[in-house]
């Protein structure tokens, strides 16, 4: 819950400075984080999982200074993950109790806690679990869905 | 992909015709060259060298130029480091190795090299395993003082080889090896990994002669959808770097390359599974071979007849079947319920013979069957991690198992009862199954080898590419041989599963992380 209160506050600030920005550089090209219109045509084209839905995320919050047009944003990369979700030992640490069985995700045998967090999971289209490449078979008994 | 479209990608590709992005730069006067030369390019960074490819061989070749004091740039593909090594079972074969010693197994490197050379069928070039010989066990004790753990305990003895001497990481996985060498590397000053970063083309001094750089492209993202991502994946931005001393190539195999390997062996069909990671294609090989690199054995792709396809990559089938269902079940060919081959035959007699089967018939994939007895008691764990995830099936009767595979039931039923007969009455099988007959036998429990009793468990069967013996000539100094001047092509050296010759025909088991470790070492060493 409290990195959902930072994040508003903190998308308050971007916003409030991006309009007095704008408002000071009269009519100069949008910097920092504007507003993305969301239309029924964009949540289409680029849904987000629903438990970032849920948070009322919206595209800026994530893709942060990239201008405001979809067709443009780029992939906002491990970084981008962790500005919330922290680092890749919290992760790995969080589902420590698999560790027991060697099959915790963010810690396996071969990668430990390493891997590019879009190895796996993606916002705009399904997951894809890595482990799956080589234990087809297992992976339902080890885990649940990739979120 | 029409065959027609494959074939012109291939001569393209054949004639450095084929201008990728990192190419357009070049004049038009170039189209016959593949590979650009430091005049036509500007260096975005300088390195004393750079190595391509993130697992055994390449790690090690990093870490010892690194530790030598120079500045090392590493370049992998992929998101993940180690390609087929962090998934690798964690076996090296060490002769005369100061484990063999503690535990007191007499071994001789002429002995080694016999091994080698009876899998390999003779055609393996000696003088690379003289190497291993040598220098095993430097390789072993460098991995070990960059952090890998292996188990101390009596080595195992793995199949093919005439003593026990494959040492096993202490987590049985190569990654035993890969993470604390990744760590170790990381730490070393002057030494940095890019992932994600694609080796596009070798830079080529202005004479042609000799490698001193490579370009490459950054935020690659590798696409296992792509028919060949080698040459269909755009994805990334060009850089250039330069490399004072020369270059690595340590980028693996290629039983994942769709359009290489079937161009090699035509039974290995596209959509065809292999026990390897996605990144393992031809793509650096084919560059090196543009700027000369001599090919040897290119054809020899080792396949494992105890897959399945009932699961993907190397799964759990080839333990059930290596050490379960083939020593004493029997393999049948599902059309006649007849056996088609011996079940312990080495892995090339084995493939062939299934592969009989399904070149007749595509996708109608033998079914190896036993029952208790021929199981070895360390694997019973897997049999329950096989059941339960669907690889095998367990069966009350004999009717049941051909109802669910259509197999013709009294042909099966014949089959079976001839099978366990024959061993009743002392009579050697059709095949000359070895496990049928002396000392062997004393280990059947229960009587008969299929127990009529049941249950029965059976895996459906198919090869799966594992290991590409082919790839560029180098000598004892990890030095890549010229097809143009017959001598080493200076700065380019290359180790582990990119190269070829060490393994002949087929490469004994926990050979390969030998290989990779021993010759990355010595390139490292000598570049």
């Amino acid at each position: 819950m409290r990195s959902k209160k930072t994040l508003f506050t903190v998308g308050f600030f971007v916003i409030l400075s991006a309009v007095s920005f704008l408002i000071a550089s009269e009519g100069s090209p949008p910097q920092a984080s504007p507003h993305v219109a969301m239309t029924p045509e964009l949540k289409e084209k680029y849904p987000i999982k629903a438990h970032h839905a849920k948070l009322s995320l919206r595209c800026t919050d994530c893709h942060e200074k990239q201008g405001d047009n979809p067709e443009d944003f780029k992939a906002i990369g491990d970084e981008g993950c962790l500005s919330c979700h922290k680092t890749k030992q919290y992760l790995a640490d969080r589902l420590k109790f698999m560790d027991a069985l060697h099959v915790n995700p963010h810690n396996s045998i071969h990668d430990g806690p390493k891997l590019y967090c879009d190895e796996c999971h993606n916002e705009h289209k399904p997951s894809d679990n890595m482990c799956l490449s080589c234990h087809s078979n297992d992976v339902k008994i080890w885990m649940r869905k990739t979120p | 992909m029409s065959n027609k479209e494959t074939m012109s990608r291939r001569d393209a590709l054949k004639l450095g015709a084929l201008s990728t992005a990192g190419l357009a730069m070049l004049s038009a006067t170039n189209a016959m060259a593949a590979a650009p030369t430091e005049k036509d390019v500007k260096f975005d960074e300088e390195y004393d060298v750079i190595v391509i490819g993130t697992g055994f061989a390449g790690l090690a070749a990093a870490a010892k130029a690194a530790e030598r004091g120079y500045k090392v740039l590493i370049l992998e593909k992929m998101g993940r480091i180690g390609g087929n090594s962090v998934i690798n079972g964690g076996g090296m074969a060490v002769p005369n190795s100061t484990w063999q010693k503690k535990y007191g197994i007499q071994d001789s490197g002429e002995l080694f090299i016999k091994d080698c050379l009876k899998a390999g069928l003779g055609i393996n070039h000696v003088e690379l395993l003289e190497t291993i010989v040598k220098r095993a066990q430097d390789a072993l004790d460098f991995s070990i003082k960059c952090g890998a753990k292996w188990q101390d305990v009596k080595p195992a003895w793995f199949g093919g080889h005439s003593v026990a001497r494959s040492l096993v990481t202490d987590n049985m996985s190569g990654s035993g090896v890969i993470k604390p060498m990744h760590e170790f590397v990381e730490k070393l000053p002057g030494c940095k990994i890019m992932t994600r970063t694609k080796m596009d083309d070798f830079v080529m001094s202005a004479d042609g002669t000799s490698v001193v750089g490579v370009t490459a492209r950054i935020n690659y993202r590798f696409d296992p959808k792509l028919f060949s991502d080698d040459i269909e994946n755009k994805t990334g931005e060009k850089k250039v770097y330069k490399a004072k001393k020369g270059v690595v190539l340590a980028s693996g195999g290629f039983s994942m390359d769709k359009m290489f390997r079937k161009l090699q062996d035509p039974r290995l069909v596209e959509d065809m599974d292999a026990t390897n990671h996605d990144g393992a294609t031809a793509g650096a090989l084919l560059k090196a071979f543009q700027i000369g690199a001599m090919p040897v054995h290119i054809d020899w792709i080792q396949q494992g007849p105890w897959a399945s396809p009932d699961e993907r990559g190397f799964g759990v089938a080839p333990l059930l079947t290596q050490q379960g269902l083939f020593k004493f079940g029997i393999a049948v060919d599902v059309r006649n319920g007849k056996r088609f081959m011996n079940e312990m035959a080495d892995r090339k007699t084995r493939a062939d013979a299934e592969y009989v089967i399904l070149r007749e018939a595509p996708k109608t994939y033998p079914v190896t069957l036993g029952t208790y007895n021929t199981f070895e008691e360390q694997i019973y764990p897997i049999i329950e991690k096989g059941l339960t995830g669907g690889v095998m099936k367990k069966f009350d009767t004999l009717d049941a198992l051909a109802a669910n595979y259509k197999i013709p039931a009294d042909a099966l039923k014949a089959t079976v009862k001839k099978y366990n007969e024959d061993v009743k009455n002392g009579v050697e099988d059709e095949f000359k199954k070895q496990t049928l007959k002396g000392d062997s036998l004393k280990e059947l429990k229960g009587g008969d080898p299929i127990d009529m009793k049941g249950p029965f468990y059976a895996i459906r069967l198919v090869p799966k590419p594992h290991h590409t013996m082919g790839g560029l000539q180098i000598n004892t100094k990890a030095q890549v041989i010229s097809g143009n001047t017959g001598k080493p092509i200076p700065g380019l050296f290359a180790a582990g599963e990119v190269t070829g010759g060490t393994h002949g025909a087929s490469r004994l088991g926990t050979v390969a992380v030998t290989d990779c470790l021993t010759f990355g070492l010595i390139a490292g060493e000598n570049i």
